[in-house]
């Protein structure tokens, strides 16, 4: 994801050169979304919700003293670690395009990367410009976390215990939420919190179905905006940045494609929402927990990958084309698809505090 | 809500959909996962609702779960399973209606939980639950939202009432058709014969006694003034003229008042109501008594006028002191006629039927007089009376208990009750009969003077306690024209006149003489008159009679011999004419008692009572014999004649017999035994009597129109006192009474 956004002023990381201005501290709860491409927090400020974002990804350079010295003039996020400098958040995208090449993630396919070594520091680093000291030892924070992969036999534990000590470390009381559950909770107050809510992320997209607020079922399939810009690249042989670039600025499945990158997009479109229905539809009909319904239930889509025009109708239609045993009044996205999970998140941690 | 629902699962997810599905009703449920925690709970909490998720349950929570019914009868157990295994636990025991298979089916177990709790915490008698249902119910109709759960369930609400609503409309239409199957025919009202009094006159027309059950005289509606009808409806029905035989305004006040009080302190039933339950039910108090006495109330409605109904029930009403109707508590209290009644006396008279001894003003006066003044106020307040009517009327006071009642000839009135009971039975005292009797009052009290200063005169000589009784009989038609039983009838009911049987001495022997002028003597045939012992015919016993001076004057007339009562000659004629023939004399003049078989019989050893004796003399005066005759006519209620007595004498003697009948016992008081009768100065006739040792002294006579008796003696049979034979001690009292004025 290629937003940006200049809330975000400053690092707290300790190891390395610091260029940090004190984040605006509006004290009360806190709601914080996690994603394979984005950090957002969100809290309230009077009666509205304040929503800063980063971008989850860094980018290193070599250390040196001048590229030091660069940095911190730019106001640049990093910290140094190896003989490296670790550039975090937004920047980390300008240098990745100012070298032609890809981000490195700290998340990957929603779950802390394995493959980076310092995924553990930097996901922190960033949560830290986000996140400032809590006023009072305890406060809340709600994070969220995607639901265990449905056809996988990864666990989310691993993930969801560093985030509560990262979080807990810096003095707050952390809770976790389902990002589709964060979905519902933001979404579905005035249906009895009642329905489907499904964040569509770039590495995954979490399914949560509640009733009445109880999370009845939620999982998540490891397929999200990434795979699709994976996919489409490998096919058309264009790199993912302007797979990505594409998808978000021109994609509409609702218009005939116009090249083979909106066909491919298409397909790979297609295929996401078919695997996000099939494993609905996997899902409720072997769950002993599913209540019978007699009154339809809306479906809520949010995130990024939900956002290019025609996702919405597409995965409507598809859905009607399945059976299921839930009836569906209306298939919608959320209100603000980017921040949705983090204000579920705010929704949850409101209601804790009470 | 205090004690919270407990839901039981091992899933939490599924236990926390429970809860929340529980608690969106707006209940309070307390979530467990483990048996252990769910069995405490149950122990401490004792909740009315449990709900069991049994889906992944171990034995060890199967069995706990199957133990609740029976630790915890009060319990419901809402149990949730899969369709599976449903059936194994509903023959463990769980209630079907209670159990449910999964899917979870919210709405299913949303329902059931409000049913529960809805009967289990007595929601149903807290009239917000309705209110609220009825918003729910409104909401739902106007929103069309049929499937809302609130109005699936208040439908039920709906139609389980109704169903109890007709179960209870059957019931009680049932009860109601059992109650009236045997309703009594109002029809019955047409010929309206409340017991009424039956009445004794004397000739005169004079009233002597009233005899009933009820004290009652009927008096038709239209001869009870206006003032007295509104006295009544005033007090007892004051919407009498609107209302169709219930008042329902009235009941509904009645029913209020009485719940505030916590008892009953009104009553609701109106004057027809009342008038329904006195004529055809019982006083029990029962729905079905109630629901006959409004069907009947209203048939009466449909078939009477007001003021007939009105009519009916003052003359069926009780005031107390043993009136019935309105015309006796007119007399009883007042001694007037009901039409004479003023606006006090009725506004009295309507105070009395609700509580007749409380409100007495014989018993209670100061009670009565504030009952009648609350009675004359709500005439005041219903504009019956005007304010100077009512300042007059409270200024009345209460009647005081006058004993109206006279008893004239109580024994006179005793032996005609007793005969008319005989003949009428019981309807004696509820028919209403009017008795025309044959008591000549003026002689009635001629006779009482007579034997009262008969009885004076032995007192003065130092004889007490001696009673006297006289029987006075027309000679043309038999009938009692006077009769005194005794002294004092408080003190004595026994009728000295009519039921004692007395030694008759020798007022017995004319019998003999008759038998003998039947069997061709005459007066001046001759007898011997000396002392002879007769023996019995076996001849073991023997019997000499004595004459009462001792003397024996040889062969005299029969005229002597009866004249002076000799024992010896009389006895000689019973022996030569036969005791069985004078026996037989005797019964063919009337003489019913036995008589002894055997010669002493002549000179009256058998007990006779002094109105047989009589009768026999009056025969011996015309011949003709009688059975005592007490009433000229009877009529009943509607003074239609039910029976003329016309006088029924039966010639038993011919004139030739009369005459030397009139001869010897003329001679009686012309030279006999009671010359002091020659004081009359007119012929008169009769015979004293005297029996041994002066216990019973008899006189029996007769002049032109009548036969009177006197018998005079004790009840304890002693001797009345030496020398008090027939002529000292009842010759002047028949002399006292034959005496013309």
């Amino acid at each position: 994801m290629s937003d940006k956004n200049d809330d975000a002023k400053a690092a707290v990381n300790q190891k390395g050169p610091e260029k940090a201005k004190e984040i605006e501290h509006f004290g009360g709860p806190i709601g914080l979304d996690i994603g394979t491409t984005n950090i957002v927090s969100a809290r309230t400020r009077g009666s509205s919700v304040h929503i800063t974002k980063q971008l989850n990804a860094f980018f290193t350079v070599p250390a040196s003293k001048i590229t030091g010295m660069t940095l911190l003039k730019n106001d640049v996020l990093y910290f140094s670690q190896g003989g490296s400098y670790y550039i975090i958040g937004n920047a980390a995208d300008t240098f990745a395009n100012t070298f032609n090449t890809d981000t490195r993630r700290p998340v990957e396919s929603g779950l802390l990367s394995a493959k980076e070594d310092e995924a553990l520091n930097v996901i922190q680093s960033i949560i830290k410009t986000l996140v400032p000291p809590p006023k009072n030892q305890g406060d809340l924070v709600c994070y969220s976390i995607p639901g265990d992969p449905i056809d996988t036999k990864i666990s989310v534990l691993h993930h969801d215990t560093i985030l509560k000590r990262t979080l807990q470390d810096m003095g707050y009381t952390a809770i976790a939420i389902n990002e589709g559950f964060a979905v519902i909770m933001s979404e579905l107050a005035d249906e009895s919190y009642t329905g489907i809510g499904i964040s569509m992320g770039g590495g995954m997209c979490n399914v949560c179905f509640s009733y009445l607020s109880v999370p009845v079922f939620s999982y998540s399939i490891q397929k999200g905006g990434d795979y699709v810009d994976a996919m489409v690249g490998a096919a058309v042989g264009e790199s993912q940045t302007r797979i990505k670039l594409i998808k978000e600025k021109e994609l509409n499945l609702l218009k005939d494609p116009k090249n083979k990158i909106e066909t491919s997009l298409s397909i790979y479109y297609e295929d996401l929402l078919e695997t996000l229905i099939l494993s609905i539809q996997r899902v409720v009909t072997t769950s002993e927990s599913v209540p019978r319904l007699t009154k339809p239930i809306s479906v809520v889509l949010s995130g990024g990958t939900a956002m290019p025009v025609g996702v919405r109708e597409k995965f409507e239609k598809l859905l009607k084309a399945n059976r299921l045993p839930l009836q569906f009044s209306s298939v919608r996205m959320a209100e603000d698809p980017l921040n949705t999970t983090a204000k579920g998140a705010l929704q949850l941690a409101i209601a804790e505090e009470k | 809500m205090a004690i919270p629902i407990l839901v039981f699962s091992t899933d939490k997810t599924r236990g926390k959909l429970f809860s929340r599905i529980i608690e969106s009703n707006g209940f309070n449920a307390k979530l467990y996962n483990n048996s252990a925690d769910l069995d405490y709970a149950v122990r401490t909490r004792r909740p009315h609702i449990i709900v069991f998720d049994a889906r992944h349950c171990q034995p060890r929570e199967f069995q706990l779960v199957e133990s609740f019914p029976g630790r915890f009868p009060d319990a419901e157990i809402i149990l949730i399973t899969s369709a599976a295994e449903l059936p194994s636990f509903i023959s463990a025991g769980f209630k079907g209606e209670n159990c449910f298979s999964d899917p979870i089916n919210p709405e299913e177990i949303s329902l059931k939980v409000k049913e529960i709790y809805f009967i289990k915490n007595k929601a149903f008698l807290r009239i917000k639950t309705y209110f609220v249902l009825l918003g729910v119910l409104l909401k739902g109709i106007f929103s069309g939202d049929r499937d809302n759960p609130y109005i699936v369930f208040t439908k039920k609400i709906i139609l389980a009432g109704a169903a109890a609503l007709s179960v209870m409309v059957g019931i009680a239409g049932g009860f109601i058709f059992y109650s009236m199957s045997d309703l009594p025919k109002v029809q019955l009202l047409e010929s309206y014969a409340p017991f009424e009094s039956s009445f004794l006159y004397a000739a005169d027309g004079t009233e002597l006694a009233e005899f009933y059950l009820e004290r009652r005289k009927f008096v038709p509606f239209y001869k009870i003034p206006k003032h007295v009808k509104q006295a009544f409806i005033a007090v007892e029905d004051a919407r009498f003229y609107e209302h169709h035989g219930i008042d329902f305004i009235r009941t509904f006040g009645a029913f209020v008042n009485n719940l505030r009080a916590g008892d009953t302190v009104q009553g609701g039933s109106t004057i027809t109501q009342q008038l329904a339950k006195m004529l055809f039910l019982t006083p029990e108090k029962s729905l079905s008594r109630k629901i006959k006495e409004a069907a009947i109330s209203m048939q009466i409605e449909s078939r009477y006028k007001k003021d007939e109904i009105l009519g009916f029930y003052l003359n069926q009403a009780y005031f107390g002191a043993r009136a019935y109707g309105i015309e006796a508590a007119s007399q009883t209290y007042f001694g007037k006629k009901t039409e004479d009644l003023g606006v006090a006396d009725a506004a009295m008279l309507a105070a009395l039927p609700k509580a007749p001894s409380v409100y007495s003003p014989f018993t209670n006066p100061k009670k009565a007089l504030i009952r009648r003044n609350l009675s004359l106020k709500s005439m005041l307040d219903r504009g019956f009376i005007d304010r100077q009517a009512y300042a007059a009327a409270v200024k009345e006071p209460v009647p005081e208990y006058v004993n109206r009642k006279k008893y004239t000839a109580p024994y006179f009135v005793e032996y005609i009750r007793s005969a008319m009971e005989q003949k009428f039975g019981d309807r004696l005292y509820t028919a209403g009969f009017k008795i025309y009797t044959t008591l000549d009052l003026p002689l009635q009290k001629k006779a009482e003077k007579a034997t009262a200063d008969g009885r004076a005169a032995f007192a003065k000589a130092g004889l007490g306690d001696v009673e006297a009784a006289l029987i006075a009989v027309d000679l043309k038609t038999g009938a009692i024209k006077a009769m005194v039983g005794g002294s004092n009838y408080q003190k004595s009911q026994f009728n000295k006149a009519t039921q004692a049987a007395r030694q008759t001495g020798s007022v017995f022997k004319p019998i003999v003489y008759l038998t003998a002028f039947k069997n061709g003597y005459s007066p001046d045939d001759m007898i011997d008159d000396m002392e002879v012992t007769y023996s019995s015919s076996d001849g073991r016993q023997q019997w000499t009679p004595h004459n009462y001076t001792r003397k024996y004057y040889g062969r005299v007339t029969l005229r002597t011999a009866l004249s002076h009562s000799l024992n010896a000659a009389t006895v000689a004629l019973a022996n030569i004419v036969g005791m069985d023939k004078v026996i037989s004399t005797a019964r063919t003049i009337g003489i019913t008692s036995n008589i002894y078989p055997h010669l002493p019989a002549a000179i009256g050893v058998s007990e006779m009572t002094l109105l047989e004796l009589t009768y026999a003399y009056t025969t011996f005066a015309n011949g003709k014999s009688f059975i005592p005759m007490v009433y000229e006519k009877i009529t009943d209620r509607y003074n239609i004649k039910v029976e003329d007595n016309a006088p029924k004498g039966v010639q038993t003697i011919d004139p030739a017999n009369i005459a030397k009948m009139h001869d010897v016992l003329g001679a009686v008081v012309t030279e006999g035994t009671s010359v002091a009768a020659k004081s009359l100065n007119r012929t008169v006739y009769g015979k004293t009597g005297t029996t041994n040792d002066y216990k019973d002294a008899w006189f029996i006579g007769f002049d032109d129109n009548m036969t009177v008796g006197v018998w005079v003696g004790r009840d304890n049979n002693r001797p009345i006192g030496e020398g008090m034979s027939g002529s000292r001690a009842a010759l002047p009292i028949w002399i006292n009474f034959m005496k013309e004025d």
